[in-house]
Parts: C-alpha cells; sequence; structure tokens
C-alpha cells in the first residue's frame, strides 16, 4: 500500500518548511500549495488523500477554497486556524470541511487528526453499525446502546444524535450540523436543544457526567465523539 | 398652554390622567379661602397645622400673618418658623420669606400665608405665588391664604361691587391647580361684629376704604364667590374622580368657547366675562385675537393684544392669533376645528345708521354661525371712532417731510396753473391742486393729504376765486364750488394715503418673509452648529435692532454660545433668568414675571428633541410685539431644529470615524496576532516534529528544522523588540543619549549586521569626506538604518540598496535609497504610521508596519527628522533622508 498523499495548502514558507520533513517522517506524501488557486488545482490533479488548509490565503478566503472543493471531492479537509478567527472557523467546519486545528499546534495532534480523517475515509463505504468506546456499546442494527452491559434508556432525540456523533467519532460536529440534521433546517440557530440534550445524554452514558469524556465540546465551535480511549 | 388640568370634554379622558401624572412628584397646594379679610383663614391655618405636627408631621412655617393678634400668635409658639431674608431696598431693611432657605430645609409641609401678595423689589419673584409654585415643582406641599376678591378673574366684579379697585392679584390657575381648597367661612354679620371689636386687621391703605368694603351687602356678595369658588373647586375634584375612575355620568359638559379679542379697551373686559363664564361651564377655552392681514396693526396694537393674552392665559385659556379678511369665516373654521360650542365678542354701541351700512361682527356671526351660542359683552362708553388712530402714527421727521411735501407740491401746483392760466384759458384749473393732494398722500401719507388739501384750497381761492389776490370769496356759487373742491380734496388724499399705507404694510410683511427666507437659505448652507448660532444671533440683531444671545448647555451647566454683538456680557442676574428659562420652558427676563431685573429677556429654543438652548435679546425698553414675535418664535424654531441636524450630522459622521477606527483596530489586532502566531506555530510545530518523528529523519531535515526554529526566534524577538520601542516612543519614555557619534562608524555597523540577516542584499556605502561629528545616540541611529534597510530589502527587488552621506549647509544627510517599486506619492507620508504596510493583497505584509514609525520616533528623539522621496531614480525606487543638525562646534570635534 502506498503512502496517503497530503496536500499542505499554507502561504507561509516557515510553516511549509517544518511540516514537509516532519508529514514524511510520519509516513506521507506532501505535496505543497500557497495559494487557494493551487490548492484546488492540486487537489484535481494529484488526488490527496487529505487536505490541511490554512485560512488565511493570499488569492481567496480558505472558506471559498472549501466551497469549490466540496462541490465535487469528499477528500477530508483539516482547518488550519486561529482562535480569533472562529467565526472563520465555524463557516469553513459548515461548509464541508472535516476538522480544525488551531494554531500554534504540535505535530502528534495534527498527525492523530490527520489518522482520524484518513480512517473515515476508509469508512464511509460500509456503516457503522457497533461503536464500541469506554465501556459504551452503541448497537444501530439493534437501536440499543448499553452501558457496561446495561441498556440505557433513550429518548429518540437522544439516541438520534448519540449516533450522529459516533458516526463522526474523533471529528468535531458543529452545532449547525447537530441541531438541522436532527431538528431540521428551521432550528440551526436553537443552541439551547442542544445543551438541553447533549446535559441529558452525558447523564445517561458518561461515567461522571461532571467531566464527560465521550462527548467533549469544543467551544464555540460543536461537539466531538471520543474516537478511541 | 393649557388649559387647565381638567378638561371637560365627553371624550375618554387622559387628560386628567396625565395631569396627574404631571402631578405626580409636585408638592400638594391647600389653599385656605375665605371671603374678606378677617375671616380667620391664618387661624385656621395655623390650628390644623399644629395638629398636624402632633402627628408628627415635619411641617414650617414660611410666612404667617399674625397681624399683632394674640390669640393666632400663641399657635406660632409650638411650630418651627423659618427665618426671614432680610433685603436692602432704597436704603432700608425689608423683610422678605426666604424662598431658597425654604428650598433647602425641604420640610414636608410649609405655610406660605397671603397668597395674593407682592414680593419686595429684589426677591426672585415679583408675586408670591411664583414662589409657592417653585416650592410645589420641588416637591414641597404649601398651604397658603387668599381672599377670593384677590381672584384675576373676579377683580373687575369687586371692583364694581364693592367700588375698591384691588392691585394684587392673583391668576385664577393658581386656585384651580389647588389640589385642596378649605373654606373658612363666617356670616358677615359676625364679621362686622369682629371689625368693631377690632379683631380684624386692615392695612393703613384699606382703613380709608373700610365704610365702603365692609358693608353686609358686599360682604354677602364676597361670601357668595367664595362659596361658589370652593362649589366648582368640589365639583372639579369630583369630576375628576369619576374621570379617573371611568365612571359614566352626566358630568360631561362638552362646551368650549372661542372668546375674540382685538386691542381695543373692552376686550380686556371680554376675557374676564369668558373666564367666569367657562368656569362657570367648565369649559375650556380660546382666546382669539383678530387682526386684518391686508393692514399693518397699530403701533400699540400688538402691545394690548400681548397685555391681554397675557391675561388670558393667567386665568387659564389658550391663545391665538388669526389674520384674515373675512373674520367670520375664519372665526367659523376655528370653532369647528376645536368643536366650540360658544362664541364671545365684544360689541360697542353704535349709531343705529352704521348698522345698515356694515353689518357688525356680531351680526355676523348671528348670521352665519349655525349652531352656536353668540355671547355678546357691550362696553360701558363708546370709544373714539377708530378713524384716525388706524393709520401710523408718524414720528416728528415723517411730519417735517409731510408739510415740506404739501407745501412744495402745492406751490408746484400753483405755479403751473398761473402759468397755464395765462397761456390758455382752462376752465378746471382745480384738478391741477388735486393732483398736488394725491401726490402729497402717495409721497408723505394721509397728514401731507391733509395738508396739501386745505393749501390747495387757500391757494386756489387765492390765485383763481374772484377777487384774486384776496382770501375772499365774491359770489355764493364760487363758495359752493369751493367747498366741493375742499371735499373732494380731502377724499382723495384720503384714499391715496390709505393705498400708501397697505402699500407700506405690504412691503413690512415682505420685508419680514423676505428676512426668514434669507435666514432659512443661510441656515441650509451651514452644516455646524456653531455656524448655526451665529447666524442666528447676527440675524435677530438684524431683525430687532437689540443685542442677542444664545446659550447653551454644556456639561450641565448653561454657558454663552453666541452672541451679537459677539463682545456681549451676562451678569449674575441674566444667568439667572436664562437657567430658569431653560430648565422651566419659560420666558424669563426683564418685562416678565421672573426676575425682571435681568437686562435680557430669556426665551426657550425647543426641537422635537427636548428643550435645546435659550435666546436672549437686550431690553431696550420696547417689548417684541406681535409680528416681531412671531419671526422671532419662527427664526428660533428654524434654529433649533438647524442644530439638531447640524448635531445629527456630528454623530453621524463621529460615528463613521469610530467605525473605520474600529476596523482599522481589527485589522491592526489580526496583523498583530497573526505576526506573533506564525513565528510560534513554526517553532512549535517544528519542536514536535523533532520530538516525536526525530528518529525518522535523516540529518538534514532534523538540521533544517533547527534553523527553522532558530530563526523564526530570532524574527519573534525582533518583533517583539519592535513593539517595546513603539510603546516607548508612544509612552514618550524614549530617553536619546546625546553622544559625540561618527555617522560613519554608525552606517558600517548597520550594515554589517543588516548582512547577517539578509545575506543576499547589497548595500553600496559612499561618504563624503571630513564628515563631521554629530551629536545622538548611536543605538538609536543604527537601528533606524537597519530598520531602512530592513524595508529596502524587502522591496528591493535583488537590486542594490545605496547609501549616501554627506553635508549640506549646517546638516548632516543620510540617504537610503534602493531601487524597488516605489511608494505612491499620497502613502509617502503614511509610510510613517504605525502599522502600515504596504505588502499583499490580504492585508498582510512580510514586515511589522512598525519599522518606518520606530525610525521616525527615533531621529525625532534625536532632533533630526526623516522624510521619504519617490520616485528615487527614474521611476522607481525610494530615497530615505535623514537630516541631522550639526552641532556648534562638530566640525572642530571631528578626529583630525
Amino acid at each position: 500500500m502506498s503512502a496517503d498523499r497530503i496536500l499542505v495548502v499554507d502561504d507561509e514558507p516557515q510553516i511549509q518548511r517544518f511540516l514537509r520533513p516532519a508529514l514524511t517522517a510520519a509516513g506521507y506524501d506532501v505535496i505543497e500549495a500557497r495559494t487557494g488557486a493551487e490548492a484546488v488545482k492540486a487537489a484535481a490533479t494529484a488526488a490527496p488523500d487529505v487536505i490541511i488548509l490554512d485560512l488565511g490565503l493570499p488569492d481567496m478566503d480558505g472558506k471559498d477554497v472549501v466551497a469549490k472543493l466540496r462541490g465535487w471531492s469528499t477528500v477530508p479537509i483539516i482547518i488550519l486556524s486561529a482562535r480569533d478567527r472562529e467565526s472563520e472557523k465555524v463557516a469553513a467546519l459548515d461548509l464541508g470541511a472535516d476538522d480544525y486545528i488551531e494554531k500554534p499546534f504540535g505535530i502528534g495532534e495534527l498527525t492523530a487528526r490527520i489518522r482520524t480523517a484518513l480512517r473515515h475515509r476508509l469508512r464511509a463505504d460500509a456503516q457503522t453499525e457497533r461503536v464500541c468506546v469506554d465501556g459504551l456499546e452503541i448497537d444501530t442494527l439493534r437501536r440499543l446502546v448499553a452501558r457496561d452491559g446495561e441498556p440505557v434508556r433513550l429518548t429518540p432525540k437522544e439516541y438520534d444524535l448519540l449516533v450522529l456523533l459516533a458516526r463522526h467519532a474523533g471529528r468535531v460536529v458543529t452545532h449547525r450540523t447537530l441541531l438541522t440534521s436532527i431538528w431540521g433546517p428551521a432550528h440551526g440557530d436553537d443552541l439551547h436543544y442542544l445543551r438541553v440534550f447533549i446535559g441529558q445524554l452525558r447523564q445517561k452514558i458518561e461515567r461522571d457526567p461532571a467531566r464527560p469524556a465521550i462527548i467533549r465540546t469544543e467551544p464555540g465551535v460543536g461537539y466531538r465523539f471520543a474516537d478511541e480511549l | 398652554m393649557a388649559s387647565s388640568g381638567t378638561s371637560k370634554d365627553n371624550r375618554p379622558d387622559p387628560d386628567v390622567l396625565l395631569a396627574e401624572a404631571r402631578q405626580h412628584g409636585r408638592g400638594r397646594l391647600t389653599v385656605f379661602l375665605g371671603a374678606a379679610p378677617g375671616v380667620g383663614k391664618t387661624y385656621a391655618m395655623l390650628s390644623r397645622a399644629g395638629k398636624l405636627q402632633a402627628n408628627g408631621v415635619d411641617i414650617v412655617v414660611g410666612v404667617a400673618e399674625t397681624h399683632g393678634r394674640a390669640e393666632t400668635a400663641q399657635l406660632l409658639d409650638g411650630l418651627e418658623a423659618l427665618p426671614r431674608k432680610q433685603l436692602e431696598y432704597r436704603g432700608r431693611q425689608v423683610e422678605a420669606f426666604d424662598l431658597d432657605a425654604a428650598l433647602t430645609r425641604r420640610p414636608h409641609v410649609i405655610i406660605v400665608d397671603e397668597l395674593a401678595s407682592s414680593n419686595p423689589e429684589g426677591a426672585r419673584h415679583p408675586k408670591r405665588f411664583q414662589d409657592i409654585e417653585e416650592l410645589l415643582a420641588a416637591g414641597i406641599d404649601v398651604w397658603t391664604a387668599l381672599n377670593i376678591q384677590h381672584l384675576e378673574s373676579l377683580s373687575d366684579v369687586v371692583a364694581e361691587i364693592t367700588g375698591v379697585r384691588v392691585r394684587e392679584r392673583v391668576p385664577d390657575t393658581v386656585l384651580q391647580r389647588a389640589d385642596e381648597v378649605v373654606l373658612v367661612d363666617l356670616p358677615p354679620a359676625e364679621l362686622i361684629e369682629r371689625l368693631k371689636q377690632g379683631k380684624v386687621y386692615l392695612p393703613e391703605s384699606a382703613k380709608r376704604a373700610i365704610d365702603q368694603f365692609f358693608r353686609p351687602g358686599n360682604l354677602t356678595a364676597l361670601r357668595e364667590m367664595a362659596l361658589r369658588r370652593t362649589a366648582d373647586h368640589v365639583d372639579d375634584d369630583m369630576v375628576d374622580y369619576l374621570k379617573r375612575h371611568a365612571i359614566e355620568g352626566a358630568w360631561a359638559s362638552a362646551e368650549r368657547l372661542i372668546v375674540c379679542v382685538g386691542p381695543d379697551a373692552l376686550s380686556e373686559k371680554v376675557v374676564r366675562t369668558a373666564s367666569r363664564l367657562a368656569s362657570g361651564l367648565n369649559a375650556p377655552w380660546i382666546v382669539v385675537s383678530l387682526e386684518r392681514a391686508d393692514r399693518e396693526p397699530a403701533d400699540a396694537a400688538p402691545a394690548r393684544i400681548d397685555a391681554l393674552f397675557k391675561l388670558a392665559e393667567r386665568l387659564g385659556a389658550e391663545t391665538r392669533r388669526i389674520a384674515a379678511t373675512d373674520f367670520v369665516s375664519e372665526l367659523m373654521k376655528l370653532a369647528r376645528r376645536e368643536h366650540a360650542t360658544q362664541i364671545v365678542i365684544g360689541v360697542h354701541v353704535r349709531p343705529r345708521w352704521l348698522s345698515w351700512v356694515r353689518a357688525s361682527l356680531a351680526d355676523e356671526l348671528a348670521a352665519r354661525g349655525a349652531g352656536l351660542g353668540v355671547h355678546l359683552v357691550t362696553g360701558d362708553q363708546e370709544e373714539p371712532p377708530s378713524f384716525v388712530r388706524r393709520f401710523r402714527r408718524p414720528d416728528r421727521r415723517e411730519n417735517l417731510r409731510s408739510v415740506m411735501i404739501a407745501f412744495s407740491s402745492v406751490a408746484a401746483a400753483s405755479l403751473i396753473a398761473i402759468g397755464v392760466d395765462r397761456a390758455i384759458d382752462l376752465p378746471n384749473v382745480s384738478l391741477l391742486f388735486l393732483m398736488s393732494v394725491v401726490f402729497s398722500a402717495i409721497r408723505a401719507g394721509y397728514v401731507a393729504a391733509f395738508l396739501a388739501a386745505i393749501l390747495s384750497g387757500l391757494a386756489y381761492n387765492f390765485f383763481f376765486i374772484q377777487p384774486l389776490e384776496t382770501f375772499v370769496i365774491a359770489s355764493p356759487h364760487e363758495v359752493f364750488a369751493f367747498f366741493i373742491f375742499i371735499g373732494a380734496a380731502l377724499l382723495a388724499g384720503g384714499l391715496a394715503s390709505r393705498v400708501r399705507e397697505q402699500a407700506r404694510a405690504a412691503r413690512a410683511r415682505a420685508v419680514a418673509v423676505q428676512s426668514l427666507y434669507d435666514f432659512a437659505r443661510k441656515l441650509s448652507g451651514t452644516a455646524k452648529a456653531e455656524n448655526v448660532l451665529w447666524a442666528a444671533v447676527s440675524q435677530l440683531h438684524e431683525t430687532f435692532g437689540k443685542a442677542a444671545v444664545i446659550l447653551m448647555p454644556q456639561d450641565g451647566e448653561l454657558v454663552l454660545a453666541s452672541a451679537w454683538p459677539p463682545d456681549a456680557d451676562l451678569d449674575v442676574t441674566d444667568m439667572t433668568a436664562a437657567r430658569w428659562a431653560f430648565e422651566r420652558k419659560e420666558t424669563a427676563g426683564s418685562d416678565t414675571g421672573t426676575l425682571p431685573a435681568s437686562g435680557y429677556q430669556f426665551r426657550p429654543m425647543t426641537s422635537p428633541q427636548g428643550v435645546l438652548g435659550v435666546c436672549g435679546l437686550k431690553w431696550d425698553g420696547r417689548s417684541v410685539d406681535g409680528v416681531s414675535e412671531r419671526i422671532l418664535y419662527a427664526v428660533m424654531d428654524q434654529t433649533a431644529i438647524a442644530i439638531d441636524r447640524a448635531r445629527l450630522a456630528e454623530e453621524s459622521i463621529a460615528q463613521a470615524a469610530k467605525l473605520q477606527s474600529d476596523n482599522l483596530r481589527a485589522a491592526l489586532l489580526s496583523s498583530i496576532s497573526h505576526d506573533l502566531r506564525t513565528p510560534l506555530s513554526t517553532i512549535t510545530g517544528a519542536v514536535t516534529s523533532l520530538r516525536q518523528l526525530g528518529d525518522r529523519m535523516g540529518p538534514e531535515s532534523r538540521n533544517d528544522l533547527l534553523a527553522t526554529i532558530e530563526e523564526e526566534s530570532a524574527r519573534l524577538s525582533r518583533f517583539v523588540a519592535n513593539l517595546l520601542d513603539m510603546t516607548r516612543i508612544e509612552a514618550g519614555t524614549l530617553d536619546a543619549r546625546k553622544d559625540w557619534i561618527d555617522v560613519g562608524d554608525v552606517v558600517r555597523a548597520a550594515v554589517e549586521r543588516c548582512a547577517r540577516y539578509f545575506p543576499e542584499l547589497a548595500v553600496e556605502t559612499s561618504a563624503a569626506p571630513e564628515l563631521p561629528l554629530m551629536r545622538g545616540d548611536s543605538v538609536l541611529l543604527g537601528q533606524v538604518l537597519f530598520n531602512l534597510l530592513d524595508n529596502a530589502a524587502k522591496y528591493a527587488a535583488g537590486e542594490p540598496v545605496r547609501i549616501d552621506i554627506r553635508t549640506d549647509e549646517r546638516e548632516i544627510v543620510i540617504c537610503v535609497t534602493d531601487m524597488g517599486r516605489g511608494i505612491p506619492a499620497n502613502d509617502l507620508d503614511a509610510v510613517f504610521g504605525k502599522f502600515f504596510r504596504r505588502g499583499k493583497p490580504d492585508g498582510r505584509a512580510p514586515g511589522t508596519g512598525l519599522g518606518l514609525s520606530i525610525a521616525r520616533g527615533f531621529v525625532e528623539a534625536m532632533g533630526g527628522t526623516i522624510r521619504a522621496e519617490s520616485p528615487a531614480f527614474r521611476r522607481k525606487g525610494t530615497r530615505m533622508m535623514l537630516r541631522f543638525p550639526i552641532p556648534e562646534n562638530g566640525k572642530e570635534a571631528a578626529p583630525q
């Protein structure tokens, strides 16, 4: 099996300068792009397996790059962003980016995100039927949820929410995505629904609901279902 | 002005609730009403006060007149009394009620006896009821006493009944607004008994009238009035109660009165009668002054109308002015609009024959005023016919001119007539004289016309009627012809002069309209508030010929904002009056009821936003008449609106500027955070890569990562140093040393340092021989040069950079020139601004945007200047030119 190919889109030469040797050493093929236009072209011609995309590009907005790519490609996109660009990051995720990582970041964190993204790409074909995390079992065929073997009773909405998060295990799911897929497009901004239902879910499935380990909060962005504990 | 708090129509009534809301926070007024002096008002008031105090109410005696009666004085014993204020008036000490002490003391209830009395000169208000009004406004309950004869609307009735003219009068509104009226009643027989026993105190002046006044008939009449007023008040209270609680009933009286007044003497009586009628009917009433639209009012008329309006407003009426040619239809329109039910007009006794010639207003109203009740108020005696008064009274100079014109025109007519008579036998030579009369009338008005008519008659007689050259007339038919001539001349002259008067009135109006129009145009061209104020005061000065000032609040304090003449000076009294006008939204100052000692009359300027300020006109003995007052208000309104507009414009500009600076700040912040974060990200990323994946990398990769870390750390430290330098410059803590430095040395060091950072940049240096030393800080200058070279390296596009050092007159000049793309002409100064960068389209630039502004800060700290020139060479390049002064002994200090 040949190495996975990663397209790094960033206009800062310094970033490219350390990412290339690091990702190469981690076992990936690295291709570089410095502008949005180059990125779209490289995505079309070089068929990368994951794209790492900086939001601030000289020629176009990173969000536009996401929108363009999502027109024809499902390749996982990981956003590189800064904390002061919160809203841009959420917008990019809502446009179809898969995950994000905040600058400055460690290489371990980045490679973990890349691995999650790659695994999901493989899983996209076969629907997950069983998820097993930290003693929590979800059986989507029989619609059963159990905590350490004990069945957990969930309302239909709670169940839908849990399954949606579990299907994206390891990746962040934005508030808007959760709200629109479970409550419908009209409720995209009704954050309080989520707060209530996530709270109830945690009471039922977490070992210590005060310190949730399975459903983690990404402040200002959404929730992330624990991938591996 | 609202008629009263209690409107009496049958609509569901918000007025009462509104009045109540307005009352909220105000003190309550209790009036002890009596029919005559001596009924025991003060006694009743004080004994009630004693009871209240026993119940723990905070009650203070402001003024109580015991008139030396022991039993009353006894009541004062247990009560706290406010000390009187000593005022100096014409050399003697006068005691007065101390309003300010009362306001400071702020009791729950204060007793201020004798509502109708006047204050001595020098007090804040001329009348005591104004003091009480202020106490109420301050939220203090007031108890006061009043004799019925002092009520404004009753003064003429009282005068008729008793034959005593009451001088001290109180507006009816004061009693109407009283929250409680306590009637202190004593049957007339008992009162007379008390009087006989000497128990009734009377002022010296009244003693003479004592027999006239204290007659049983009078006292009964006065008592009836007092009882009726109290009953009215009780009725008002009940109606208010019903309305407030939305109880339906027969209480609604839908009467509304319109009262027509003019400048004649009868009108005052009309107003007083109407006021009694209105209060009897519990009806709101509007006083309307009728003015002929086609004629300028006689001189005294506006002042009389103003006085009438003031009286009417005191009595609780609303006031309007109507200028029309057809009074009846205008009145009918107003009546329909206001839902009036009755019209009150004054009628003079007229000779019967006059009504055949012209119908009176009353007749016409009776004929056309369908559905309206018409009240006629008749005058006591006929005023002199107004034929003469209708014309303007000319002054002396105008009189002289009239005489001159009359004489000269008649003389000319005589000469021509004699000349013509010599040449041809003209039968009606008198027409020539008629012409001279008409000419005089048109040129100089009715005085000249009258004079010319007489003179013409005489001249005609003298020169053309047999026997000639005497004033004797021989034949009887000539006498007849002579009188016909005089009659015709007078008539023609009268008509012509009237045409002249009308033209004059039209002209005056046109001038007023024109000046308002000009003012409006001036205002529309000014966008700034101060220009608006300036235009307003100069307009007011031009229109009224008086000094004009405008005061506006600034930080809560009223200050002079504009004045014409510009050196106007306001003293303490003026400022107090101005503040009063501003706070109370009432006219104050000279010729008003408040602070008449002030040299100015202040009027509040209101806009939809509230009171903007006050406008003051210097008092010069002439009050502002009706027409001028309308102009004055028009000017003030326009000014207020223009100021509003100017303020809105200023606010929106400030808003836009703030928005822009907010955007700028956001861009700045994001750019700083980017500059800090990129090196940090690189370092973090490289370090974690080395730690976690280092063993899987080749040695070159590891080396490269380490080099990256080193470079980025240097970049970060440069940026932080720049930020710190900038902070030092901004904070003013930059302390440049004044050492002797060798510029050549400093330049060399900077170039060497630069070569370490930008190895690919070529720098050519040339220095003039025998450079003098300069005073400065070598570290700062080195940093400046480094920053300039750093910039050059970014923009030089691979071309070499030149540094030239030379002397120029008394300065050392250092030029750093690159061959890059240059700077656009309009950015040449902006490049020295903080965080200014020229770079990539996304707003990011390779640099920090601080280099040049730090350079400028350092250079200026060393007493030098820095300037950018572009293009430097042909159409490319930038030249940065530093100039430092050569110290006096700089040349000698140079090393040889």
